[in-house]
């Protein structure tokens, strides 16, 4: 199943009709929409290469073959990567596709810890993203104008949803068809079904407030086989890679369909040091690269750049794109070039215990649980008083484990003979809840430190506001509610410490919207100051909603590529 | 390292939508490859009656049964090799002064070493010593009693291993398809 992505060499002396840079999700749809065009596309990527299978080089390994049992060598970890290591996604198995933080350096702060999660390599995050797949809905897209918060989107979910539905039949999203207005159904593969426990939890919840809806998470792993691509075999965590392609990522979906067309080429190890910008002609003209492997630093020409490094790496691509016009940076002349940055703020919910059940067990790991639909501020009826927005929640039931044994009382055989059945069924509820844009919260080149390359690291400052804190005591306190109405009984509400950026959904610093002199990009992710630069990931964003965003970033890239190839074939680039 | 009750208890760690499915629980602490030491080998953090006094301990929290124990397996290998690569110096002095009071404890008890004692009064001594670990735990004492993190380590070394996995418990690294409803009785013991 491995798939070699060597292409051929890139080359300075010619102009491509496109550079993407990063290849992550958005950089590797890019790359496809691209190509499939007809374009000739050089993907320029700042990590090393990885190879779809052969480099996946812990899948299915049991923690016995593991150095750490699968947790990592936690000197090392507090060495190399005491930051990355701090999210919860991180491990021993995939601690290779993720940054080293003293190599990759940024800074904030003491008081406002941020964590920027990265993963430096061809194919990004894509292969360590949580999958979860969901629509907007104009809920979302119409809530700055609507509340007078900010500034509106320059778009609306008629704009968006025939590029969901073009996406989606791509990717391959299993999920279930719920006809809820404030989450539009995709184009879906058959559900991954609940089990015995979230069944039980979905019927009461429901009885009690019929108007909200649990559901199995909608997410890109597939459940039967999909252009190409083999259904899941549930062996659980995706996240180390996976040779059969069950789920998307860049390296299993995307890059392979841009290699068929022959106009890829792939540069890896190039870290995008600024874009050249020509003054007289208003246009962008290329990249500077550093080879992170010789360090020499080439430039390549293109038409028209894509910049998909992800939302703070692009957004700091453009703050180091310095000239006479634009000193503080290309898309800056707003003013809001690395402001309003958002994630999703969670760690926090509510759990308890299902009653019954004794006898029924699972077979296999379902790489998804379940989604509780949000509920609050949907129109007058769910208005609270203290907050806007809202939340959803994310959870599964399950039977505890042999890690009950090491909090319960109890020695010896008997203890041993205990853990050899499950214990109870729990049903935990994890909130993830909207994050308002903050002038208050950006980024900015640090005039202090720069990295390995010499290039300006950048300094973070993000804090939770008042709406975000307000919401936080509904999100346990309604979870609670439901499990209680549910019929579960010692349930419990948690709250951990929330550090931003810990949602790895960082979205923000060069957002979309209709007026040059508030926004960065205008309605086709297109930079006001240089209409021939794109940027379709994560900083496009006007605001946060609460759901994952990944699915829309695709769906804002496959459209944002389709106007940039009629744009440039009209010559207006 | 040191688990909440409610981590222990099996809070499942699902993160940005990836269920992720380590067995069991995914802040459980880090550990060393457990190996049956070989003849040559020495403990690396303890001293060898410290590591007798060990075996005898993990051994009474996962006994050899039907099937290999926690002794049998290699966890005070596991146990000396966290003490020494992973461990920080105060939990590492926690942990031999707490392996030392046991002696103690026992003298005062009953007048003689754990390792002297009757197998009744070893009992009765390390159940009390449970019992204060398990009250500490729900109280969320930090850091925990050295009783509480010998007993985590002990289970986490054990079923951790191919034995504790796959004897003990069952562990299938392709399961092949997802059945979230059926009798207990088909599927038989834990997933480890």
């Amino acid at each position: 199943m491995g798939m070699s992505l060597q292409t051929g060499q890139a080359d300075p002396g010619k102009t491509y009709d496109a550079i993407v840079v990063g290849s992550g999700i958005t950089g590797g749809w890019a790359a496809k929409e691209l190509t499939e065009r007809g374009l000739d596309v050089l993907l320029l990527e700042r990590g090393r290469p990885v190879e779809h299978g052969p480099d996946y080089t812990t899948e299915h390994k049991p923690p016995w073959e593991m150095p750490y049992r699968g947790e990592g060598d936690r000197r090392r970890l507090e060495e190399d990567q005491f930051l990355q290591a701090e999210a919860g996604p991180v491990n021993e198995y995939n601690g290779h596709f993720f940054v080293n933080d003293r190599e990759s350096p940024y800074t904030f702060d003491e008081d406002k810890p941020f964590l920027w999660i990265r993963g430096y390599h061809l194919g990004g995050r894509s292969i360590t993203w949580g999958r979860q797949s969901y629509r907007w809905s104009d809920l979302d897209f119409e809530a700055n104008a609507r509340e007078g918060i900010e500034i509106d989107w320059p778009i609306r979910y008629a704009d968006l949803e025939p590029w969901y539905d073009y996406v989606e039949r791509f990717v391959g999203v299993s999920g279930q068809a719920e006809g809820m207005p404030q989450l539009p159904d995709s184009r879906f593969l058959p559900p991954m079904p609940l089990n015995a426990g979230e069944v039980r939890v979905k019927q009461g919840l429901e009885a009690a407030f019929p108007d909200r809806r649990l559901s199995i998470g909608r997410s890109a792993v597939l459940t039967q086989a999909h252009n190409g691509r083999n259904p899941c075999h549930y062996c659980g965590p995706c996240s180390r890679g996976c040779a059969a392609g069950a789920y998307f990522c860049s390296l299993s979906s995307t890059l392979p369909a841009a290699l068929d067309t022959g106009r890829l080429t792939i540069r890896t190890h190039s870290i995008v040091h600024s874009l050249m910008y020509d003054e007289g002609r208003d246009r962008v003209t290329g990249t500077r690269v550093i080879d992170a492997e010789t360090r020499e630093e080439p430039e390549f020409r293109g038409r028209v750049v894509f910049l998909c490094a992800s939302t703070l790496a692009s957004t700091q691509i453009l703050l180091m794109t310095q000239s006479g016009r634009f000193p503080d940076g290309l898309g800056n002349s707003s003013g809001t070039l690395g402001h309003y940055l958002m994630d999703h703020h969670f760690r926090l919910g509510a759990e308890g215990t299902l009653p019954g059940l004794e006898d029924r067990y699972t077979y296999g790991q379902r790489p998804n649980g379940i989604y509780l639909m949000r509920f609050r501020n949907l129109d007058d009826r769910t208005r609270q008083p203290d907050f806007v927005r809202g939340y959803g929640y994310q959870g599964r039931a399950g039977r505890e484990g042999w890690a009950r044994g090491i909090a319960e009382a109890g020695l010896g055989a008997e203890l041993k003979n205990r853990l050899r059945s499950p214990g109870r069924w729990r049903m935990s509820l994890w909130a993830f809840g909207e994050t308002l844009p903050s002038y208050d919260n950006y980024v900015t080149l640090d005039p202090d430190v720069t990295d390995a390359w010499g290039i300006p690291v950048l300094r973070i400052n993000c804090t939770l506001g008042q709406n975000e804190l307000a919401m936080r005591r509904d999100m346990t306190a309604a979870g609670a509610e439901m499990l209680e109405a549910a019929g579960l009984t010692e349930v419990e509400t948690w709250e951990d410490d929330y550090r931003p950026g810990e949602g790895i959904h960082e979205m923000g610093t060069a957002r979309m919207g209709r007026d040059p002199r508030t926004s960065v990009l205008n309605a086709w992710n297109q930079l006001h100051d240089a209409p021939n630069v794109f940027v379709t990931d994560g900083a496009c964003m006007t605001s946060a909603a609460c759901q994952n965003p990944s699915l829309t970033y695709m769906a804002l890239t496959a459209r944002a590529c389709d106007y940039a190839f009629g744009a440039l074939d009209r010559e207006e680039l | 390292m040191d688990l909440s009750r409610r981590e222990a208890l099996g809070r499942l760690t699902l993160l940005l939508g990836s269920a992720i499915s380590t067995p069991a629980v995914g802040a459980i602490l880090p550990g060393c490859r457990a190996e049956p030491p070989t003849p040559d080998w020495v403990p690396q953090a303890l001293t060898s009656d410290q590591f007798n006094l060990l075996e005898v301990l993990v051994d009474r929290i996962i006994p050899t049964t039907d099937t290999p124990g926690a002794r049998d397996v290699g966890v005070p290998s596991f146990i000396d090799r966290l003490l020494q690569d992973w461990a920080d110096v105060n939990e590492r002095e926690r942990f031999l002064t707490g392996l030392a009071a046991i002696d103690e404890e026992s003298r005062e008890s009953h007048g003689a070493l754990f390792r002297e004692a009757t197998r009744e009064q070893q009992n009765e001594l390390l159940a009390r010593l449970d019992e204060e670990g398990v009250r500490a735990r729900d109280d969320e004492v930090d850091p925990l009693p050295f009783f509480a993190i010998l007993k985590e380590w002990t289970l986490v070394g054990y079923y951790t291993t191919e034995i504790g996995a796959t004897q003990e418990l069952q562990w299938l690294a392709v399961p092949g398809r997802y059945d979230g409803n059926l009798p207990l009785d088909e599927v038989g013991r834990t997933w480890a």
